[in-house]
């Protein structure tokens, strides 16, 4: 297959409210898909949903940038059941 | 007063640490440990401290005894270490201080181990020794930096050994290291290995092919593991004191600190000891509490920093492989 990203997957994760969307996008946002990867990653935040998009040329590359993002999702909303919810309604510290 | 709470899991050791002005609180810590003749890999790493982190953090926080709302900042390591275990624990970290709403701070493990030694230790200015299972490094402090005045030029000691454990298949429980010690304790002959100090840098990569090569043959000639073991020991922990005590007699210093997993081998401070006496100085070393990575070294460093004003930007909260010492300015220390 060509060098060019024409494999496409999207994804749309909804949460429980605002906040909880807001806390999974921010802390997912920070990491840059690594460069090896071969596999381009966006992220957007529209109200109680996270969408993403992954383009990539190879298949086995997407499919290991889709594990790590689900391995990455279910470690902060496996954090936040174990913490509690946030505290407050928006973060202070940017 | 500060509160911090500190995350690090950048090899396969993880730990959450708690402290409060300087006192430790909590420090619960575990190991990823792989059968014997195998060393750990990233991937495993990093799903081993997935499955462990939360019930870590659960520990700390309830033997600290604390409000979470108290929590001054949250601390984490940013490097340098493995990439995938990195990414995982401030993955966490980054989690709770969205939800407690507290500030973060991404911690330089080497950093996190010289200002614990510090702190338990005692020692105001020391030379120090750092020497763990990725790092090896001979360590000053001057003008706002801790500058490297010698390091490996290729594998850590700590790397070094562990791997020489797995030839001899020796158990990874609780460390290789640990357990090279106890054999070598039984040494009694010498074999005579390449010595391999270049300036003020140390060399261990050849070493261990010549290990690797002649193992066979040795035990072969009547050696014994624990003679080997012994051999080992003595001769790279020799270039470590010759390469510090260059490093002590250039800055005039009247104190050397060992610190890094490596440092609670009782032979190396034993040795480190008697260089010290001979030049009058003061031999500072922790235990494997916190000699080993641990929690508390990243919220004692990162309290530090955060009692001096550092403040770290969310987008800059990523982990990085690489992340040299003297990369850190040391804006808590004031001389």
């Amino acid at each position: 297959m060509s060098g060019d990203k024409n494999l496409n997957i999207d994804l749309e994760l909804p949460f429980g409210s605002k906040r909880i969307a807001e806390i999974v996008f921010d802390v997912l946002r920070v990491d840059e898909e690594p460069r090896r990867s071969g596999v381009c990653k966006k992220l957007t935040l529209e109200d109680t949903l996270i969408k993403v998009n992954f383009s990539g040329s190879l298949t086995r590359q997407l499919r290991t940038a889709l594990n790590n993002f689900f391995e990455k999702v279910d470690l902060i909303t496996e954090t936040i059941e174990v913490i509690g919810l946030p505290k407050t309604e928006s973060y202070s510290y940017y | 007063m500060v509160i911090a709470i500190g995350f690090e899991g950048s090899a396969n050791k993880l730990g959450v640490g708690i402290v409060k002005d300087s006192v430790v609180l909590a420090n619960p810590r575990i190991t990823y440990i792989t059968p014997p003749g195998e060393g750990f890999m990233p991937k495993e790493t990093a799903q081993h401290h997935r499955q462990h982190v939360l019930s870590v953090l659960k520990k700390a926080l309830s033997e600290a005894k604390i409000q979470t709302k108290d929590i001054d900042v949250v601390c984490y390591t940013k490097g340098p270490g493995m990439g995938a275990p990195l990414a995982t624990v401030a993955i966490v970290a980054r989690t709770v201080a969205q939800l407690w709403n507290k500030p973060i701070l991404g911690v330089n493990h080497c950093i996190g181990h010289i200002e614990m030694g510090r702190l338990i230790t005692g020692a105001k200015n020391p030379t120090v020794l750092y020497v763990s299972g990725g790092n090896t490094q001979i360590i000053a402090y001057a003008r706002k930096r801790y500058r490297i005045f010698g390091e490996t030029i290729d594998i850590a000691v700590g790397n070094c050994l562990d791997r020489f454990a797995r030839v001899l298949k020796i158990s990874n429980d609780p460390s290789p290291g640990y357990n090279i010690e106890q054999l070598a304790k039984k040494g009694e002959k010498y074999v005579p290995l390449p010595y391999c100090v270049k300036g003020m840098d140390v060399s261990f990569s050849g070493i261990l092919s010549y290990m690797e090569d002649r193992t066979d043959n040795l035990l072969k000639e009547g050696y014994t593991p624990e003679d080997l073991c012994f051999s080992l020991q003595e001769t790279i922990f020799a270039m470590l004191v010759e390469t510090t005590e260059r490093a002590l007699a250039h800055c005039n210093s009247s104190e050397v600190l060992i610190v890094g997993g490596v440092g609670c081998n009782l032979r190396l401070q034993e040795m480190m000891s008697v260089m010290c006496e001979e030049r009058g100085a003061k031999l500072f070393a922790t235990d494997e509490r916190f000699c080993i990575d641990n929690g508390v070294m990243i919220a004692h460093a990162g309290a530090e920093m955060f009692r001096s004003g550092t403040i770290m930007k969310w987008e800059d909260s990523t982990v990085t492989q690489r992340y040299r010492t003297d990369e850190v300015e040391t804006t808590w220390r004031d001389d």
